[in-house]
């Protein structure tokens, strides 16, 4: 995972100094929106601050707004004040960054814009340096990706003659096993596998990059991370927010398509999966792919008995009442749409037969948090009686992948006093606490990785496929019976329905609250 | 006193408190004058590091022999209703005939399993028996050649120091040259630009004259120097240096082909203590890279202008913003030989002798 640059650059031998990156020409399609806007725009601004971008640096935006180069600048530098950490920007350094930056007003479906933009990349090579290094990053609504991409190729633009040309996915990719297949399909036709980066910022996160660190370089939790001594593991990924006006979208979406099988897959394959023979993306994809093929197919009887779906009703969240997902703009009052669902993977492997992984994801549950909690076997013999130990659980390792990046692992230990009473103790590290450093946005690692040419934290094309494989069966069964959903079935403000309690109740366990 | 800690409920903000330890840092300081500065650092440090620090406050000049030491808690708040993270201070206070043995004071209050450094909060005295046992105990030693009270002789003996190689040594001083120099090698990241190296033909670097000692080279200037010829192999000769006040000439090989390096003063600035104000760096073609540094309103531009097509590009960076203890809790993250550091030290010791200081 380290920069070539380091190697052939004999000023870097030794520098105890971040990554740094080629010149490149970074074309933004979808400028003019909110991601661009929210995250790409600060968070390259930030890794100017950072010294880790080149000075052969150029910024090209694309979208449907007609607007100067100027007025974008001034639009962007608005956006890095509002959605920065810093709220504020230097000016000299400001001007020198947003000298890079232009604008081309387009219709990135017209052949003549990309005709355009050739020409305009071509200029900016001589202006900048930028050495024909050229990033896409295809910020747009998804039924463009593949248009955007064929443009790209039909103009010439995705050949690597002069220097590197990488694209950046963002998410959805694909609504179904098929349009993912076709999807891929379509861009494999005009880029190299090696070439496409789908993003998917969870793997941005520090603690899910501390997922490798934490069972890989600790010799003491890998002999443990097995069925002989893991009772089962639970990923919560919880948001107390609704649709936030994004009904339309969501309706055709819901959790599973918006969250699981993408983001929670990811986090779950890194856990799951069986040491790598290095860390070069290929290896660590490879170790995350195989183990999502030992996760064991979901049937009409599995989905049935352990997945289940929700929707929020009304409810509050935070003292304040909030509507019910129905009553949310661009949702219909009928919807069957799964704001919650809870399923139940099993991993037919040496590692984890027998070991159950339960997920939950749902939007306006009690808190926002996402974690990972392993849960360990109760110890063989009740050596202390059962006064002494009733207030025991077995030992539970929780990793917090946001908010408050961190993890606890919970001990039992004596009450001092005269009788043996024993009270269960959380030994905590959070990352805040211990490096007192502020943590990278998830894009700014990402969008560095893209740079210097690590995919690692990027899903590979049979990650993406086989995501929507292992869904796909509880989608169309739930499909299948949309008259039998009763939703709503849980409050907002809740931790989701009744019957995901059930589930794990009968198995005699119980959802830890995080 | 952690028990105290545990009950007192406080002003109700303290939801608990978090013992933590992940090194030693002693810390010798020469005179209490020094202690609240030292203390200020210090808070930058346990942020990163929760850490047990021993502070050696030590009078060398009192005639009566004291030692006396006294405790406190170090406590960082990440968020409000947040558990405190706490370490230890211990102060020493060492006066007179004691002060040699004051390591066997310092030798029982050390945490095991966790490294120790040794901040040296003064001119390193390498004779020196306190030094020397506190070096010895130490897994790394950090000093600051800004405060060498004649640095050319203080290089040298440096050098020599880092060359017996007992000593894992970090210098804060170096740590202040890592933006410079991972902007110099930024240039170079660029595989076009990179032929260049085999061309440069002369160097030059501009410091304001360190206050200790006017007429000599700043160490900074000589560090970069240093790190420049030893990152590109250059070989220095003896013939042709020079080096009066505030200027030095080196000569300098690579493979043949001769390299002037120039290292100059500039006017006095308050403030500015040692530091570069200029490196440039030119090839025999005329193409040119440069970094300047302007301290005052804390950017560094940089700039290559490149002789074949008089392409010109270069940018207006925000000097990196760290405090001195956010610097020194940096030191602290690496325990390892900086074998880069070493290298331009011996290399900056070699001009130096060219010149027979």
């Amino acid at each position: 995972m380290q920069a070539a640059t380091v190697v052939e650059n004999p000023m870097r031998a030794g520098m105890r100094l971040e990554r740094t990156a080629e010149p490149c020409a970074v074309v933004i399609f979808g400028a003019s929106g909110d991601l661009a806007k929210r995250k790409l725009i600060p968070a390259l601004y930030r890794l100017v601050q950072e010294h880790l971008l080149p000075a052969e640096f150029a910024i090209i935006g694309l979208g449907r707004t007609a607007m100067t180069d100027e007025e974008f600048r001034d639009k962007m530098k608005a956006s890095v004040v509002e959605f920065s950490e810093a709220k504020s920007v230097d000016e000299e350094v400001w001007q020198s960054f947003a000298g890079g930056m232009q604008f081309l007003p387009s219709n990135i479906d017209q052949p003549e814009c990309y005709g355009e933009l050739a020409k305009l990349l071509e200029q900016v090579d001589k202006e900048h340096g930028t050495q024909g290094n050229r990033l896409f990053y295809l910020s747009v609504a998804p039924e463009f990706y593949a248009e955007a991409v064929r443009q790209l190729g039909e103009a010439g633009l995705t050949k690597q003659d002069k220097g590197w040309v990488r694209v950046i996915i963002e998410k959805p990719f694909g609504t179904s096993l098929d349009s993912a297949r076709e999807l891929n399909q379509q861009i494999l036709r005009y880029l190299d596998e090696s070439q496409i980066y789908r993003i998917d910022h969870y793997l941005g996160k520090e603690t899910v990059q501390n997922l490798l660190v934490f069972r890989f370089a600790n010799g003491i939790y890998e002999p443990l991370w097995n069925r002989q001594y893991i009772d089962h593991v639970q990923i919560t990924n919880a948001e107390t927010v609704g649709v936030e006006g994004r009904g339309g979208y969501y309706e055709k979406s819901g959790v599973v398509r918006d969250m699981i099988q993408n983001h929670v897959f990811q986090v779950l394959s890194i856990v799951a999966m069986e040491p790598p023979a290095s860390l070069s993306s290929e290896d660590v994809r490879d170790e995350k792919i195989k183990a999502m093929h030992s996760a064991r197919a979901f049937t009409p009887e599995r989905v049935a008995a352990e997945c289940v779906r929700g929707q929020y009703g009304a409810g509050s969240i935070g003292g304040k009442p909030v509507p019910g997902y129905r009553e949310e703009q661009g949702v219909a009052p009928d919807s069957t749409t799964e704001t919650f669902a809870m399923v139940t993977m099993w991993f037919d492997n040496w590692r984890w037969s027998g070991v159950p992984f339960y997920i939950r994801s749902g939007k306006r549950l009690a808190k926002r948090v996402t974690e990972i909690a392993i849960q360990f076997r109760q110890v063989p013999h009740q050596l202390f009686g059962a006064a002494a130990m009733e207030q025991v659980s077995p030992n539970q390792l929780v990793i917090r992948i946001q908010p408050d990046e961190g993890i606890t692992m919970r001990v039992a230990a004596k009450v001092p006093g005269q009788v043996t009473r024993i009270r269960d103790v959380n030994m905590d590290f959070r990352y805040g606490a211990s490096f007192g450093v502020q943590l990278a946005e998830a894009y700014e690692r990402l969008i560095l990785d893209c740079i210097l040419g690590d995919s690692t934290l990027y899903a590979r094309k049979d990650m993406t496929e086989r995501g929507w494989e292992i869904v796909m069966p509880i989608l169309d069964y739930w499909a299948a019976r949309k008259s039998e959903a009763d939703f709503p079935n849980y409050e907002a403000g809740s931790w989701g329905p009744e019957e995901s309690f059930h589930i794990l109740e009968q198995q005699g366990r119980h959802w830890r609250r995080p | 006193m952690w028990a105290e800690m545990s009950a007192s409920k406080g002003d109700g903000q303290a939801a608990g408190v978090v013992r933590a330890c992940v090194l030693n840092l002693v810390v010798y300081v020469a005179g209490k004058e020094e202690c609240p500065e030292v203390n200020d650092l210090l808070e930058d440090v346990v942020e990163r590091h929760p850490c047990r620090a021993v502070l050696l406050v030590v009078n060398r000049a009192a005639t009566e022999p004291r030692l006396e030491a006294f405790v406190s808690t170090r406590c960082q708040l990440s968020a409000p209703a947040a558990k405190r993270i706490c370490g230890e201070q211990i102060t020493i206070e060492a006066d007179g005939p004691v002060v040699d043995t004051a390591s066997t004071a310092v030798t029982p209050l050390l945490v095991p399993d966790v490294p120790v450094f040794l901040w040296w909060k003064d001119i390193p005295h390498y004779e020196d028996k306190l030094f020397d046992r506190l070096a010895e105990m130490s897994d790394r030693v950090v000093i600051d050649s800004a405060s060498f009270d004649h640095p050319h002789k203080d290089m040298l003996r440096l050098a020599e120091i880092l060359k017996e190689g007992n000593l894992r040594v970090s210098d804060l001083n170096w740590g202040r040259l890592t933006s410079w120099r991972s902007l110099v090698a930024s240039f170079w990241d660029v595989a076009d630009y990179r032929q260049s190296l085999a061309q440069i033909e002369r160097v030059a670097i501009e410091y304001d004259p360190p206050d200790a000692s006017h007429d000599e080279i700043a160490p900074k200037a000589l560090l970069a120097l240093g790190w420049i010829a030893s990152c590109l192999g250059w070989e220095v000769l003896a013939d042709d240096s020079s080096l009066e006040a505030g200027r030095a000439h080196f000569k300098l090989s690579d493979g043949g082909r001769e390299i002037e390096a120039v290292l100059a003063a500039t006017d006095d600035v308050a403030g500015r203590d040692g530091m570069i104000t200029s490196l440039t760096l030119r090839t025999a073609a005329g193409d040119e890279f440069f970094v300047v540094l302007r301290h005052n309103e804390g950017k560094l531009e940089t700039g290559a202008r490149l002789g074949g097509d008089g392409q010109k590009v270069g940018r207006v960076l925000a000097y990196e913003a760290r405090s001195e203890g956010q610097r020194l809790s940096a030191e602290l993250d690496i325990l390892s030989r900086d074998e880069v550091f070493e290298s331009a030290a011996e290399v900056a010791a070699r001009m130096l002798s060219s010149v027979a200081v």
